[in-house]
């Protein structure tokens, strides 16, 4: 499958998409020995670690490697995915996105659709619950018993919450919206996916002229 | 198995701590260093060396002066135990007596239980970076031998048996002190296996809580949050299995220009 052909415009950096895949394989890392040590059903995962008290280990580990991402996503994706565009925002999640029903007209959006703005707030809120919860499990000396409990059920609810927006973002960044998954991957994709997904985006580069469109031979 | 229940009356302790001492030769637990803090207990608390601890607190008496109050501080071996639910490597597990024992192979180190146990039994050991804690003698009782610390026990404070003997040991007694004495541990957490017969009010002893509780945080963790982690993503991936299905993929041409691909 060629997920590059010519004449298709560069919608992310290099650096953004080494970013998210830093994100990405932490969080995953982080999820698989997490679940590991949380369901005693999956304790099994620790077998190719070589133990429960590796996982941790590595869990523990994971958690250092995530703060690190974290951070560099802010630093990264704040601009865009924090801020938003009112009132278009709204619309545009009162009409679902247009991804729920038929909506005739949705309100234009820029880099990131109100879905994605909150996908990333969610990241960065459950982000940072997770990393001051886990650090607190990790060293409970000095603090209060009522306070580490806290953490623990804090953490566990941190996995109820980012869990179902990540099945989501899986979904939509693959076969729910084609043409996306190519982005994360090589940078760049359709010309049509942009006037579908982030037209305002679009229409802002076109303008300046700093599209930049793929002249390769496409393999 | 049957159920078994260690009952420690404190009406009949002297202090002498020979079950203290018999404790550690079973489980070859070394000595500590004895620290003066102006009292004969000795050490403070706890530690992954001392599963078993007889405390001394001095209460004062009226006329009567000063009165010395005992307890075997121990692991209380929970119906309900919260450090079992806890556990995240099955290190810490209900035997077939009702104990409550500890594969200490299997122990990750993660200190929750540590945290929920409203007794503060379980104790973290740095060095070898895993907890410890009294198992009522496992090894013993899998050959049908009372604990160490029964076993040493010299005036009858410490007894051991199957749960219904038990009680009926326990309402004899309780009669016998004609209102002197009352029953701890069969109130809450499920009913412990390790029971007091205490001449005191239970406020009256240092570090024994009054409504032992497996913590609200831990329920809520356990019964709530656990199962909603794979519940929440799973309905919401049986979602968009059916958005697929019905709505199908965005399409992304329907706003282009025809010849973009």
């Amino acid at each position: 499958m060629l997920l590059i052909k010519k004449g298709m415009v560069k919608v992310s950096t290099t650096f953004e998409r080494l970013v998210h895949w830093y994100l990405a394989l932490s969080c995953l890392l982080l999820l698989v020995t997490g679940l590991g040590m949380m369901f005693h059903s999956f304790n099994f995962v620790s077998v190719p670690f070589g133990g429960l008290k590796n996982l941790k280990l590595v869990h523990n580990g994971s958690g250092l490697i995530f703060i690190s991402a974290l951070f560099l996503a802010v630093v990264t994706w704040w601009k865009d995915a924090a801020s938003l565009d009112l009132p278009n925002d709204l619309e545009w999640l009162k009409k679902g996105g247009g991804y729920l029903w038929k909506v005739d007209h949705l309100p234009e959006t820029g880099k990131y659709n109100p879905g994605q703005k909150i996908f990333f707030m969610v990241v960065v809120v459950v982000g940072l619950m997770m990393i001051g919860s886990g650090l607190l499990m990790w060293r409970p000396e000095g603090w209060s018993r009522d306070l580490i409990n806290l953490m623990y059920a804090l953490h566990a609810l941190g996995v109820v919450l980012l869990l179902p927006f990540i099945v989501v973002h899986l979904y939509l960044g693959t076969v729910g919206v084609p043409g996306s998954a190519a982005i994360v991957l090589t940078g760049y994709t359709t010309k049509a996916w942009c006037l579908s997904q982030c037209p305002k985006w679009l229409r802002k580069k076109e303008k300046e002229g700093s599209l930049e469109y793929y002249t390769g031979n496409g393999d | 198995m049957s159920q078994k229940i260690k009952l420690y009356d404190a009406t009949k302790c002297t202090g002498c701590r020979g079950c203290q001492l018999a404790c550690k030769q079973w489980n070859s637990l070394p000595a500590g260093q004895t620290e003066n803090h102006g009292s004969y207990q000795n050490p403070q608390t706890l530690n992954p060396s001392t599963w078993l601890l007889i405390r001394f607190d001095e209460i004062a008496a009226g006329d009567d002066g000063v009165k010395w109050l005992f307890r075997k501080d121990s692991c209380m071996h929970c119906s309900d135990a919260a450090c079992v639910i806890a556990c995240p490597s099955g290190a810490l597990f209900h035997t077939s007596h009702g104990t409550v024992a500890l594969d200490q192979k299997k122990c990750i180190g993660c200190k929750q239980c540590t945290i929920v146990c409203p007794f503060g039994v379980p104790q973290y050991d740095p060095g070898t970076e895993k907890v410890a804690k009294c198992d009522m003698c496992f090894s013993r009782l899998e050959n049908n031998l009372e604990p160490a610390c029964v076993k040493a026990c010299p005036t009858g404070a410490l007894q051991f048996g199957e749960a219904g003997e038990m009680r009926e040991v326990i309402k004899d007694r309780l009669a016998a002190l004609g209102g002197e004495g009352r029953l701890y541990g069969d109130q809450f957490v499920g009913g412990t296996h390790l029971l007091y017969i205490l001449p005191a009010d239970p406020r009256q002893y240092s570090g024994l809580p009054i409504r032992p509780q497996v913590p609200a945080a831990l329920s809520t963790w356990k019964d709530i949050l656990k199962p909603l982690a794979l519940l929440a993503p799973g309905a919401v991936l049986a979602g968009t299995f059916f958005h697929y299905l019905t709505k199908g993929p965005k399409d992304v041409t329907e706003y282009g220009r025809k010849g973009d691909s």
